[in-house]
């Protein structure tokens, strides 16, 4: 999980999504997800993911780096579906389920700093849950950096090699130790700073306001669109069954124009 | 097992919204109880050992679907009432990092929460009847226990959600006509075919035993891997640091000033 890449992204990138208000991009993940979980029809919800993808190429974002981790989930919901759905369909409908899911989610944090994400959270939590929110992002960095930074130290001391996988684990299990405690004094550390900076016992972030209310606007207006489409096929499943295809074509054709803008701006 | 990979729309709306309903209220009730105390102090700690378990999820052991957890190490080094607010922090970050549903977020709390307070629990209670010598072995067994215990919550969780041969299962969304919660198996897409809507629908055969012996089988492979890395992380703790490992976080001692030591100004 190369977590630099997406918070490089979400800082610095720049699209119609990176200029829609944080609340807005919340509210639409949020119908989004309903749609997901209204749908029980496959079509729906990978014409859903393939809307979502769309979305991502006519916006130019990093969708190599996106792919593989909205990608993750489906490891893990491959075992769920083989374990427990009864059919093929079923199956790939779970599956669907937790990529699209996970489009989303990484499409809002592609496109948004975390600061924001947390901001508009940090309104609905306790202060302890929304700083520790904050701190936490904040910290993923750190670490990870550290973790690869001590692995690459005990690889170049011969400490992890291939050929000595116990001696690598027990050198792996050390650089954990080592990192939890350099984790531990960072922590005491940070605290210490933000008391110095005046840290009273929460952390205050102002939400951005956003620089494009017309794509606010778009964002709602077509997640709606997205649960209208999703609820119409689970009511009325009897009467739309037939044309199931459409929302998918319709999903497709977008998918192709966006690729063919994207194609003919470069 | 410390949360499960069961995708949004999946289970039923009445048991991720009873796991978010209890989730937040235990969130809320550690957050007061926080308020009393001076733990406020420690919420970087949080975020430090959150993190840290983030870190360690995200690297994945493809074969057998599992990713190392370390939330014995969070709910040792946190202890009861931090482990909570850690446990709802790393749901909501995986969550939005993809890894995870959202509406599942408050059932892969009480999970993740269950393993944090066991872990602390067991480790202690281990600790106290083997010795201070024995930091490994009380956590790997403790690992061992505690990552047994919350797989047959996970079981027990799909079963509660209708995975059964007998009932099909549903995707948890509510039919406003006749407001039950219809399988979307027996009747829609899946069930009548793709085109077609006139095939009669079928009782799925799901199996809540194949889930359990797929789980049962792969489980523990991985819960020693995470034994041996918690045995390997905490006893390597417990001779650098012990107070960190037998005292608890409230009792890390605060860094003291050259030429203050005896608190004098």
């Amino acid at each position: 999980m190369d977590i630099a890449v997406l918070d490089r992204s979400a800082v610095s990138g720049r699209s119609h999504l990176h200029d829609a208000s944080p609340r807005t991009k919340l509210l639409a993940f949020a119908l989004v997800l309903a749609s997901i979980v209204v749908s029980s029809n496959l079509f729906i919800v990978v014409a859903l993911a393939l809307a979502l993808l769309a979305v991502i190429t006519a916006e130019r974002l990093p969708a190599r780096q996106m792919l593989p981790l909205a990608a993750y989930p489906a490891i893990f919901a491959a075992v769920f579906a083989i374990a427990s759905a009864p059919d093929a369909l079923a199956a790939a409908l779970i599956i669907a389920k937790a990529v699209t899911a996970a489009l989303g989610a990484v499409t809002l944090m592609f496109t948004t700093p975390y600061p924001q994400v947390f901001a508009v959270a940090q309104r609905v939590t306790p202060a302890l849950v929304g700083d520790a929110l904050l701190m936490t992002y904040r910290a993923i960095f750190i670490l990870a950096e550290k973790f690869a930074d001590l692995t690459r130290a005990v690889r170049l001391r011969a400490g992890i090699s291939g050929t000595h996988p116990i001696r690598s684990a027990q050198a792996t299990t050390r650089a954990l130790g080592g990192l939890l405690l350099y984790s531990v004094d960072l922590a005491q550390r940070e605290y210490d700073v933000l008391v110095l900076r005046g840290y009273s016992g929460r952390l205050k972030v102002a939400e951005r306001p956003s620089r494009s209310p017309r794509t606010d606007q778009s964002l709602i207006a077509g997640s709606l669109a997205a649960l209208a489409v999703a609820i119409v096929w689970r009511v009325y499943w009897a009467s739309v069954i037939n044309y199931s295809w459409i929302p998918l074509a319709a999903a497709l054709l977008g998918l192709f124009a966006a690729l063919l803008f994207r194609g003919r701006n470069r | 097992m410390s949360h499960i990979h069961i995708p949004d729309g999946v289970l039923p709306v009445w048991l991720w919204l009873s796991g978010w309903i209890v989730a937040v209220a235990l969130v809320w009730l550690a957050s007061a109880l926080s308020a009393r105390s001076d733990i406020r102090r420690k919420v970087p700690l949080v975020g430090i050992v959150s993190a840290l378990v983030l870190v360690a999820m995200s690297s994945e052991i493809v074969p057998i679907a599992y990713h190392i957890n370390l939330t014995v190490v969070a709910g040792v080094l946190l202890g009861p009432q931090l482990a909570i607010i850690s446990a709802f922090v790393v749901q909501v970050v995986l969550a939005l990092l993809g890894h995870g549903g959202v509406t599942v977020i408050g059932l892969n709390t009480l999970m993740t929460m269950t393993e944090m307070l066991l872990g602390w629990a067991l480790f202690r209670g281990f600790v106290k009847l083997l010795g201070r010598g024995h930091v490994r072995a009380a956590s790997a067994v403790t690992t061992v226990i505690t990552l047994a215990i919350t797989t047959t919550l996970l079981v027990g969780l799909v079963a509660v959600s209708g995975v059964t041969a007998a009932t099909a299962r549903e995707t948890g969304a509510l039919n406003p006509r006749n407001l039950t919660f219809a399988s979307p198996f027996s009747k829609g897409v899946v069930g009548i075919g793709l085109f077609s809507g006139r095939q009669t629908a079928t009782a799925p055969a799901v199996g809540l035993k194949r889930f359990a012996t797929i789980v049962y089988t792969l489980g523990p492979i991985g819960w020693i891997i995470e034994a041996l890395v918690t045995a390997a992380v905490l006893g390597y703790v417990a001779r650098v640091r012990p107070s960190l490992v037998f005292e608890g976080p409230l009792a890390v001692a605060e860094p003291v000033l050259p030429g203050d030591e005896h608190g004098v100004h």
